[in-house]
C-alpha cells in the first residue's frame, strides 16, 4: 500500500504544480481478494490492486476535479493541469467552500495485521471449511470469502492532512436445500473474527428448518426481524436525512427536527469508536468522525449537512454514519427470547431488494429471503414462502413491541450496523412469491 | 443461437461502414487518450503474461488491458454541482488451471508487476482447482483478430465544457421557473475505453469504444407533498450527438410542467387496470423479470449468494410458456449502438443475435463459454463482460428487446377501457428467482374509454413474471421502437456495473394489479 509518506510526497507533488486558490489531493488504494464459492466449489476467485489520486482544485468558487491511476510525479501534474482547465471554464459554483484547515483527528484501529497477510490460500481454506460443512448436511453451499486493505488520504494547501490505513474481511453463505435456504453474513476488520465454521451453522440450520416451506397469506402481521432485516429497514431512513432536502421539504422528514418519528425507546447513533463497527476517523472531505446522537428516544436530533448548508444555518457540517448503532433501554437476551413471546408471527432472517416507493412517506418494498419462518405459541413451527412487503420504517419503527441488545447486523447492500432484532406489530406483507 | 458471420460484424463495427449506418455522417478513429503506457506498448505487455500461462501449462489465459476516460458533468438547483474528469487504467490476468479460473489484477504498469500480477493469477487457479467438483471446460470459440470502433458523429471529448454547463444551466433555469417547481437537476456523462484483448489461444483485440448520456428533471413540491419528473436519453454506444440530438432544452418545459402536474394529480385507486407500457419503462420490466431469468449463471446456482437464481430452470429450456404470443424477447449483441454491442464480449466471443422467447416460450439463455457447454450449447452466446479492468468477466445480460409487433400507441390506448399509461422508470423491486416483481414509474396517465385522461400519482403495478407476460395481448409496430439501457445492474461479489440496452415498442398488458404507492393523501 502506499504509505503515508509517500502519500504526502505525492500531495506536494499536486500542490506544487497547482496554480489554483486551493487545492485538495485525495488518496485510495486498495488491494486484497475474494474467493467465491457456489454448489460446493470454487468459481471465481481473485486478488486486485488499485489505486487513484484525484486533484480537486478552485479559482475562486470556480471548480474542476480529475483523478488518475497512474501515479507518476508527471501524470499527477497532468491531473492538476486538467482539473485546473475544467475550473476555468466551469461557472462559478455558488455552494463553494475552501477546503477545511488542519484538523485534529481521533485516530482509531482501522486497521489489522491479520487480515492484511490473509492471501489468497487462507481465503480458499476459510471457503472449504464452510464447502465442507454444507457437504455433509445435504446442502449447496454458495459464498464468498474477501480480505482487502486500503489506504485513504486527503491533503490540501491549508493545511489539512489525514491518512490511514483500514482493512475489512467478509464471509457470506447461502446453503441452499430442495425448497429452502439459509444466510448468513459477517464482517470485520479482521479476517480472523469472521467465525466461519460457526455462522456456517446458522446457515445450515436455516436452511434445514425452513424446508418444506408452506404458504400464509398476505396480509398484515407481528414480525421479528432479524438485525439483517432491521438493518434493511434502518438504512433508507438515512436518506431522509438530507438537510437539503429538508428544508426545501422534498424529505420524509421535513418540518420534524425535534419530533419523536420513531418509537421513543430507539436511539441512534453514530459509534467509530466500536471495535465492531467499520467506522473510518474522517471522511473525503477531511472531515473528523464524531460520535453523534441522530434519533434520540424517537426525536430527530441531527440532519445530514453539507458544509454549505450547515453555513448557512449555522450548524457545524456533519460527518455522516459510518458506524450506525442503535440501542434501546431493557432489551431481550436474544432473538429466541422474542420467538417466545409471540404467539403468532413471522421471523424474518433477511430482507432482498429494499427500494422506495414513496419518498414522501418512505414507504419501501422489498422481498423476504434466505429463512422466512412462521412463530405459533413461542416456537417455530414451519418455513414460509417469501413474501414482498410494503411498508415506511417510519410506521415500522412506531409499532416496536420488543427488541434485543444490539447486534451485529451486515445486509447485502449496507455496511455493518449494530442493531437489536426486533418484534414489530401490524407489518405490511403485500404478495406472496413462488418459494 | 444464430450466430453471425465475422463479415457482417466487421460491416457493423469498422468505422466506415458504420457511417452509413449513420446516416452518411462522418467518422474516424478516435483521437489516442493519453495513459501510463501508450498503446502501442500494450502489446509486449500482454505477451509478457501470455508466455508465463503458456510456460505454467494452464488450459487457458487471457490478459485484458483497459484505459477508461470518464467524464461527468452535473448540475442541481441552477447550478453546475460537479465536474469531475477521471483516468483509470489496469489490466487483468485471467487462468484457466486444472478446470479452475485465477484473477489477478493491478494498475501498476511495470513489466515487472505484470509478470508479479501473472504469476499470482496461475497461483490462485492452481489453489482453487483444488475445490472443484465440475471442472471448467471452456465452450470453442474461432481465434479472432480485430479492431472494434464505436461510430460516432461527434467525439464527446472535443465538445467544450462550456457547452455542457451552459446546456445543463439553461435547462435548470427553464424548469425552476416553471411555477411550483422548487428543484431541478441535470447531468451529462460521457466515457471512452480503449481495450486490448488477448488470449493464449490467439485472439488479439483491440476496442475503441464511446458511451454517451444526458438527462434532466425536475421537482414540484405542492404543500407536503413532492414529485418529481425525469427526461433522459437512453446510454448508448455513441458520441455526443445523442445529447445534442435529444434537444433537451426543447424538453424541459414539458418536464417541469408534467412535475407540477403530477404532484397536483390524484392518486391511483387500487385495482386492476390495463397497463399500456412506454419504452424507456419496459427497458426496466425486461431487464428485471426477463434479462435477469434468462442469465444461464444464475440458473445453474452461480449468484446463489447475492444476486439471486432464476425460475428459469435448464429444464424449462424450450418447454416453459413465459409468456403470450406476443412476446418475442431476442438477444442481439450485433446492433450498432447498443451497450452490449462491443464486437466481442470479454471471452473474446464474437457478439451475436438469438431468440431467448419465441412467441411465448422460453427458448435462450445469455451464456459465456464457462456455462453454455453445461447445457449442451456448443458456442456461447457471447455475454461475457467485465466492468473494469479489475473485474474478473461474469456473465451480463444481453442486448434483450420485445420485437416489434403491429398497430400504433393510439391504437393500443383506443382499445383500453379502464387502463394507465406508464413512461420511464420509477420505483422497481424483485424477488431473487425473478418471479414476484413490483414497479412504479416516471409519469402515469389514466386511461378511460379509449382515451388518455388525465395524471395520476403513486401508481405501482405488481405481478408473476410468466402471468404478467402471458397477459401481454399487443406490441406496437417497429415505428415506436426505442431503445434504453443501463449501466448499473449490479452483479457479482465483488460487486459489478454491468452494461447492457433493452429496445421495446410499447405493449399492452391486461387485467394487472394496481396499487397504490405511498400513504393516502
Amino acid at each position: 500500500m502506499i504509505e503515508r509518506d509517500e502519500f504526502r510526497r505525492m500531495a506536494q507533488v499536486a500542490l506544487n504544480a497547482s496554480k489554483a486558490d486551493h487545492t485538495i489531493v485525495s488518496l485510495r488504494d486498495r488491494t486484497g481478494g475474494t474467493t467465491r464459492f457456489a454448489n460446493n466449489q470454487i468459481v471465481q476467485n481473485v486478488n486486485t490492486r488499485r489505486y487513484s489520486v484525484t486533484v480537486s482544485v478552485a479559482f475562486g468558487a470556480r471548480r474542476g476535479s480529475s483523478s488518475t491511476t497512474d501515479l507518476a510525479d508527471g501524470s499527477i501534474a497532468g491531473a492538476v493541469e486538467r482539473a485546473e482547465r475544467i475550473a476555468r471554464v466551469s461557472p462559478p459554483d455558488p455552494e463553494y467552500l475552501p477546503p477545511l484547515g488542519e484538523q485534529q483527528y481521533t485516530w482509531r484501529s482501522t486497521f489489522n495485521a491479520a487480515t492484511a497477510k490473509a492471501g489468497p490460500q487462507r481465503l480458499i481454506a476459510e471457503a472449504a471449511e464452510a464447502i465442507k460443512l454444507c457437504k455433509s448436511a445435504g446442502l449447496q453451499g454458495a459464498g464468498i470469502v474477501s480480505a482487502y486493505v486500503s489506504a485513504a488520504g486527503v491533503a490540501a494547501d491549508t493545511g489539512l492532512f489525514a491518512y490511514e490505513q483500514r482493512s475489512r474481511a467478509e464471509f457470506s453463505l447461502t446453503a441452499t436445500g430442495a425448497d429452502s435456504s439459509g444466510w448468513v453474513k459477517n464482517a470485520d476488520r479482521s479476517i480472523d473474527e469472521l467465525q466461519v465454521i460457526e455462522r456456517s451453522r446458522v446457515a445450515i440450520h436455516k436452511a434445514r428448518r425452513s424446508a418444506a416451506p408452506k404458504e400464509v397469506p398476505a396480509g398484515r402481521y407481528t414480525v421479528i426481524l432479524e438485525p439483517a432485516a432491521v438493518a434493511g429497514l434502518l438504512g433508507p431512513i438515512q436518506w431522509t436525512l438530507g438537510a437539503k432536502g429538508y428544508y426545501r421539504g422534498t424529505s420524509a422528514l421535513s418540518g420534524k427536527l425535534g419530533e419523536r418519528v420513531v418509537d421513543e425507546r430507539l436511539t441512534l447513533q453514530n459509534r467509530p469508536d466500536e471495535p465492531h463497527l467499520l467506522g473510518a476517523s474522517f471522511n473525503g472531505s477531511g472531515l473528523p468522525s464524531n460520535d453523534r446522537v441522530w434519533l434520540e428516544n424517537g426525536v430527530l436530533k441531527e440532519l445530514s449537512y453539507d458544509r454549505y448548508t450547515a453555513k448557512q444555518h449555522g450548524v457545524a457540517p456533519s460527518y455522516g454514519l459510518d458506524a450506525p448503532h442503535l440501542s434501546a433501554p431493557e432489551p431481550a437476551r436474544d432473538t429466541a427470547e422474542l420467538i417466545q413471546g409471540t404467539e403468532r408471527g413471522i421471523l424474518v432472517t433477511n430482507f432482498w431488494y429494499i427500494r422506495s416507493v414513496s419518498p414522501m412517506d418512505l414507504t419501501l418494498t422489498g422481498m423476504t429471503r434466505d429463512g422466512t419462518f412462521l412463530v405459533e405459541n413461542g416456537e417455530i413451527t414451519n418455513g414460509l414462502i417469501n413474501f414482498r412487503w410494503h411498508e415506511s420504517p417510519l410506521r415500522a419503527f412506531n409499532q416496536v413491541e420488543a427488541y434485543t441488545v444490539p447486534q451485529d447486523a451486515i445486509t447485502m447492500e449496507r455496511t455493518k450496523m449494530l442493531l437489536p432484532a426486533m418484534r414489530i406489530r401490524d407489518f405490511n406483507f403485500s404478495s406472496v412469491t413462488r418459494f | 443461437m444464430e450466430p453471425i458471420s465475422r463479415r457482417q460484424f466487421v460491416q457493423y463495427g469498422a468505422a466506415g461502414a458504420a457511417a452509413a449506418y449513420l446516416g452518411g455522417c462522418a467518422s474516424a478513429p478516435p483521437p489516442a487518450t493519453p495513459g501510463a503506457v501508450p498503446v502501442d506498448e500494450w502489446d509486449a505487455l500482454a505477451e509478457i503474461a501470455l508466455k508465463r500461462i503458456r510456460k505454467s501449462g494452464a488450459q487457458y489465459g487471457d490478459f485484458r488491458m483497459l484505459n477508461t476516460w470518464r467524464q461527468s458533468v452535473r448540475g442541481q438547483d441552477r447550478r453546475i454541482s460537479g465536474v469531475r474528469d477521471s483516468f483509470g487504467g489496469g489490466y487483468g490476468v485471467r487462468v484457466l488451471y486444472g478446470g479452475a479460473w485465477g484473477f489477478a489484477a493491478s494498475c501498476d504498469m511495470r513489466p515487472a508487476e505484470v509478470r508479479r500480477v501473472t504469476v499470482l493469477a496461475i497461483e490462485i487457479a492452481k489453489g482453487s482447482s483444488v475445490l472443484t467438483n465440475d471442472p471448467v471446460r471452456l465452450a470453442p470459440e474461432p481465434v479472432h483478430e480485430d479492431h472494434v470502433v464505436t461510430p460516432y458523429r461527434i467525439d464527446p471529448f472535443t465538445v467544450p465544457l462550456e457547452q455542457k454547463t451552459e446546456l445543463l444551466l439553461q435547462a435548470m433555469e427553464i424548469m425552476q421557473k416553471v411555477e411550483g417547481i422548487k428543484r431541478s437537476r441535470g447531468s451529462v456523462w460521457v466515457q471512452r475505453d480503449h481495450k486490448l484483448f488477448a488470449s493464449t489461444e490467439g485472439s488479439r483485440i483491440r476496442f475503441d469504444l464511446l458511451a454517451s448520456n444526458g438527462r434532466i428533471g425536475a421537482t414540484a413540491v405542492d404543500g407536503r407533498k413532492f414529485a418529481s419528473r425525469t427526461f433522459l436519453t437512453p446510454y448508448l454506444r455513441t458520441g455526443y450527438e445523442l445529447v445534442e440530438d435529444a434537444r433537451l432544452l426543447d424538453e424541459a418545459p414539458r418536464v417541469a410542467r408534467e412535475a407540477v402536474e403530477k404532484v397536483k394529480a390524484p392518486q391511483v385507486r387500487a385495482g386492476a387496470y390495463d397497463l399500456v407500457l412506454d419504452p424507456a419503462h419496459l427497458a426496466l420490466t425486461i431487464h428485471e423479470t426477463c434479462g435477469h431469468a434468462t442469465e444461464l449463471d444464475r440458473a445453474l446456482g452461480y449468484e446463489a449468494n447475492y444476486a439471486g437464481t432464476s425460475f428459469l430452470t435448464t429444464d424449462k429450456l424450450g418447454r416453459f410458456r413465459y409468456g403470450s404470443k406476443h412476446v418475442n424477447l431476442v438477444a442481439d449483441n450485433t446492433e450498432p449502438g447498443t451497450l452490449a454491442a462491443t464486437g466481442y464480449d470479454d471471452d473474446g466471443v464474437l457478439g451475436q443475435r438469438w431468440d431467448i422467447v419465441r412467441e411465448g416460450r422460453f427458448v435462450g439463455y445469455s451464456t459465456n463459454r464457462e456455462v453454455a457447454p453445461k447445457i449442451g450449447l456448443k458456442r456461447s452466446g457471447g455475454s461475457n463482460r467485465a466492468d473494469s479492468w479489475s473485474s474478473i468477466p461474469i456473465v451480463r445480460i444481453s442486448n434483450i428487446g420485445l420485437q416489434p409487433g403491429q398497430g400504433t400507441l393510439d391504437d393500443m390506448i383506443g382499445d383500453v377501457e379502464k387502463g394507465i399509461y406508464i413512461e420511464g422508470r420509477g420505483s422497481f423491486s424483485i424477488d431473487q428467482k425473478r418471479y414476484n416483481f413490483q414497479f412504479g414509474g416516471d409519469a402515469f396517465w389514466l386511461i378511460e374509454k379509449g382515451k388518455r385522461k388525465h395524471m395520476l400519482r403513486d401508481v405501482i403495478y405488481h405481478g408473476i413474471t410468466p402471468e404478467f407476460w402471458g397477459s401481454c395481448d399487443a406490441v406496437a409496430d417497429a415505428a415506436h421502437r426505442r431503445r434504453f439501457g443501463f449501466i448499473t445492474c449490479g452483479k457479482g461479489q465483488p460487486g459489478q456495473s454491468g452494461w447492457m440496452t433493452h429496445a421495446a415498442s410499447p405493449a399492452r398488458y391486461r387485467g394487472i394489479e394496481v396499487m397504490r404507492g405511498g400513504a393516502k393523501s
